[in-house]
């Protein structure tokens, strides 16, 4: 077979040939709960669809966590690693999904759309942050306390249908997250392929000169925002679903600093990187909160704040910016584990 | 628009002018006059006698958001820099404040440490010639130090966290723990050894040179760390001190419990006084070394070592003369105690400020966005800190005794009550109390008197305020704007402290006090002009108000149309209404009530 070129990337197979990192993805954690099952618990397969105890269960809560966040920081990347627009309402979107159901995530999504996208710079952080702010206040105040349960927050919501339903069926629930987090992701990289996106980063590098172009960046902005809020909604209904109890503090503004450290940790603007980062983020605080107890947020803290300073490109920018170094660093190792191939050195000596 | 045919100022009448400028300002006008119309109309509804009292409580919360917008206001009209950090620096200012003023002891004896660690920087170019001296250094002298350090750092570690995490009884992962470090540490090791044995030109030593500066700091760090939690320096128990810092007072002063006993000149301090020197000498040397440029080396002269000593002087002295110190301060009435405690609260929130600003944000002035990361960051760290040091429980302060009398002569009348040592006073026909309604308000307008004379009539005012304007052009007259950035920044945390201090009396220490201030000097900043000094003043001014009338409806209830029973806001939601206000001011007038309208 030859190596792929550019002509044989159309039709159904360029396709796969294009997504075929997301397919790889998609196949390993649709096995992952089964390995886990037979490697670490040493159960059958069936045991992972009849919901047996153990670790593979455990695993896969921990992975629609993962999922979730993934989702939600996904969403949050749109609106400022591509479109540049710095928000610290985004936890407000989230929460919405999470409290109330997805068509007033929908209508909210417009509502706050019209105003949005009319501020810029400082004041649409600044908007935004205030928007999330009264939402968080009025949700924890004794006032609703019929409806959002004031500081305790929702419990014991009931799954609307079979394959949402986390406790009996959770392996149902962890394909359908994958699937959901997967076509989102695959939905949002055609969208910044497609000509909208382009113009979704030409506002992030200088919207006055996109709009000397005549692009109308009022209807693009909208459009992000409608997207973005929706997803961190779908994100946030996905949460109430999985979690037992959901408290308020994911209106908080500490909420939306997760997603901003999760992209930040991933790569700002690569959509990959939320995905990436949301994982090493959930399995860091996981397992630096069990081993550290109290201690793990001022880590956690320690560690935004390095990052901020030193990899500001995250995991994944890093990764793509030095993709050929690294590529040279591990043919240099290898030449030197297996001593062979002399003449092909790196271009250094 | 008609910009064009607009003929120049000069030349219009009087007349032709003010309808101009009444043109230009409309919105910003009937925003004015509807929101003075809203809070009259709002005033006019309260009982006649709530009336006062409701003014004054809204301008004492207005003093306290405005001393933490003022620092806010200055900091981003000149460098751009919203930050976020602002609120945990109040707070930190008053868990300061609270520890000075209610447990002196305990502040003495995080001092000495303190001073040791820090006296060695006054030798500043000593250390600067020595890296110069190290720079000039074999290959082989670095790696040895790479070495040494990374095993200093692990020996650090282990003794300070592993070995405290290992005694706990939930430590099934501690082990695994400390093989997974004892591993990176090993990883770590081999690869130093591996670019020291291939280091590739003695030329080439700027990387060599960054390994080593960190070898120094790391050193000097473990050190330091080492010294203080292994060897008895202070006569408080700090795991019991953070379970609860209250507690921890009240049972010391029933006796309950006792502290540690008081050391002298034993063989452990004097080794721990050494460490700590030594590992303050390190940082120091570590941090010069990251210099990548010699620079301009300054002559050591006996000033400096005059500071140094003064440094290790005072140590001595403090430490030596820890317990009639203590007894002196204690003796004091809790007024001066308050007072001392306003004055280091500042201090250390300036310093505080300072250290942000030149080790966080100044790398930073080139990645906007990332500042407003770094403080968000921060924020979050220093709560971190503070529950670590302070615990996570809420405590309360004693209002100092000046404003606290009863008795005899109390409630004080009228006006010259405010002076009488009660606690309350009665103008009026409303009751308020002293420390509250009449030294926070009057502490507020002192800070805006003293900082707008500090604007308007010194030079640095001057270079501030035209930094504000332009900082390229002041950079380009010469002057060091730099050090301006940095001096506005510790200023602003230091008033911003100094707010936290006066606040601990009134509503209490809990670690979320910041972003509730915070929020409302945003609001207030943004509200007034987010560049504009006096539109932070008026801004905080109208918040507190705003919460402060809604706080006095949400007890009688306001009577909504269509509705049977009147609609009574429960305390929570307060903060929301001032945030509403800002959400419209904005959308209405981006730049605010006051602020320049950019472009």
């Amino acid at each position: 077979m030859t190596a792929p070129t550019m002509t044989d990337r159309t039709g159904l197979t360029g396709w796969l040939q294009r997504r075929r990192g997301v397919l790889i993805t998609a196949a390993l954690l649709v096995a992952f709960p089964f390995i886990i099952s037979i490697v670490v618990d040493g159960q059958g397969l069936a045991a992972v669809w009849s919901n047996e105890q153990g670790n593979a269960r455990f695993l896969q809560g921990l992975a629609i966590e993962v999922f979730i966040l993934a989702l939600y920081a996904l969403s949050y990347d749109l609106i400022l690693g591509v479109t540049g627009l710095l928000s610290f309402g985004h936890a407000m979107f989230f929460a919405v999904g999470a409290y109330v159901v997805l068509i007033a995530a929908l209508l909210q999504a417009f509502l706050f759309a019209i105003v949005l996208p009319r501020v810029k710079g400082i004041t649409f952080a600044l908007v935004t942050l205030g928007f999330a702010s009264v939402f968080w206040i009025v949700i924890q105040s004794s006032d609703l306390q019929e409806w959002a349960g004031a500081e305790i927050g929702l419990q014991g919501v009931e799954a609307p249908v079979w394959f949402l339903d986390t406790t009996n069926h959770r392996f149902a629930f962890y394909l359908v997250s994958l699937a959901i987090l997967l076509g989102v992701f695959v939905l949002y990289q055609r969208i910044i392929d497609a000509p909208a996106g382009k113009v979704f980063a030409s506002i992030r590098e200088n919207e006055d000169r996109s709009l000397m172009l005549g692009y109308n960046t009022f209807w693009f902005k909208l459009m992000v925002l409608v997207v973005a809020s929706i997803t961190a909604a779908l994100a946030g209904a996905m949460h109430t679903m999985h979690q037992p109890i959901v408290t308020p503090n994911v209106a908080s503004l500490a909420f939306t600093v997760t997603a901003l450290l999760i992209i930040l940790i991933g790569g700002v603007g690569t959509l990959t990187g939320a995905l990436v980062g949301a994982a090493v983020y959930r399995l860091l605080q996981f397992y630096l909160d069990r081993w550290y107890g109290a201690a793990s947020e001022l880590l956690i803290g320690l560690a935004y704040v390095l990052l901020v300073l030193y990899l500001p490109y995250g995991i994944v920018g890093t990764w793509r910016a030095r993709s050929l170094r690294i590529k040279e660093g591990r043919d240099r190792l290898l030449q030197m584990v297996t001593g062979a191939s002399k003449e092909t050195s790196s271009p250094e000596e | 628009m008609t910009t064009d045919t607009k003929p120049a100022p000069e030349t219009m009448s009087k007349q032709a002018r003010r309808a101009e400028w009444l043109r230009e300002n409309r919105t910003r006008l009937s925003v004015i006059a509807a929101l003075v119309f809203i809070l009259l109309a709002a005033l006019m509804g309260l009982e006649p006698e709530d009336r006062f009292a409701t003014i004054m409580q809204g301008l004492s919360v207005g003093a306290l958001t405005f001393l933490v917008a003022s620092g806010l206001s200055l900091i981003f009209g000149l460098m751009d820099v919203l930050n976020l950090a602002h609120g945990e620096i109040f707070m930190l200012g008053a868990y300061v404040g609270w520890t000075i003023y209610t447990r002196f002891d305990t502040a003495l004896d995080v001092a000495v440490p303190l001073l040791l660690v820090a006296a060695p920087f006054t030798l500043m170019p000593l250390w600067r010639r020595l890296a110069e001296k190290i720079r000039q250094l074999d290959v082989n002298w670095h790696g040895a130090l790479w070495v040494v350090a990374l095993a200093v750092a692990y020996v650090a570690w282990f003794l300070v966290f592993a070995r405290s995490r290992a005694d706990a009884p939930d430590s099934g992962a501690s082990g695994f723990v400390i093989t997974i470090v004892t591993l990176v540490f090993a990883t770590g090791l081999a690869a130093l050894l591996w670019r020291w044995r291939h280091h590739r030109s003695v030329g080439e030593t700027a990387g060599e040179m960054k390994l080593t500066a960190w070898s120094f700091f790391i050193v000097g760090l473990g050190a330091a760390v080492v010294a203080v939690t292994k060897f008895p320096l202070v006569i408080w128990d700090a795991e019991d001190f953070a379970k609860s810092p209250s507690n921890f007072s009240v049972q010391i002063d029933l006796g309950q419990l006792a502290p540690l006993p008081p050391d002298t000149f034993g063989w452990p301090t004097l080794m721990a006084f050494a460490v700590l020197l030594a590992g303050g000498a390190l940082i120091a040397l570590g941090l010069s070394c990251f210099r990548t440029h010699a620079g301009e080396l300054i002559a050591l002269t006996g000033r400096h070592w005059a500071a140094f000593g003064g440094m290790l002087a005072a140590a001595m002295v403090l430490h030596l003369g820890k317990v009639s110190i203590n007894e002196w301060i204690f003796g004091l009435s809790t007024t001066w105690r308050f007072f001392l405690a306003m004055a280091v609260a500042t201090g250390v929130g300036a310093a505080v400020g300072a250290f942000i600003e030149v080790v966080l944000i100044r790398p930073l002035y080139d990645r906007p966005i990332y500042q407003l990361m770094i403080t968000l960051g921060v924020g979050f760290i220093l709560i971190e800190l503070v529950r670590e040091v302070w615990g996570r429980p809420e405590f309360t302060m004693a209002r100092p005794a000046a404003f606290n009398g009863t008795g005899e002569g109390c409630p004080g009348e009228g006006l010259g009550g405010f002076f009488s040592g009660c606690s309350t006073v009665e103008v009026f026909g409303s009751r308020l109390r002293v420390y509250n309604e009449g030294f926070i308000v009057l502490v507020g307008i002192l800070v805006l008197i003293g900082v707008t004379l500090l604007l308007k009539r010194t030079r640095i005012g001057m270079v501030i305020r035209a930094g504000v304007q332009d900082p390229e052009m002041v950079q380009a007259l010469g002057i060091n704007v730099r050090r301006v950035f940095t001096l506005v920044f510790a200023m602003g945390s230091g008033l911003a402290a100094l707010g936290g201090v006066l606040a601990a009396p009134s509503i209490g220490l809990s670690t979320g006090m910041g972003a509730v201030f915070l929020l409302g000097a945003i609001v207030a900043l943004a509200v007034g002009g987010l560049t504009s000094f006096p539109g932070a003043a008026a801004g905080a001014v109208l918040v507190g108000l705003l919460q402060q009338i809604i706080i006095r409806y949400g007890q009688t209830g306001i009577s909504v149309p269509f509705l049977d029973e009147p609609f009574k806001p429960s305390p929570t939601v307060v903060p929301a209404a001032a945030i509403l206000l800002m959400v419209v001011v904005l959308l209405v007038l981006p730049s605010g009530l006051f602020g320049r309208s950019e472009r």
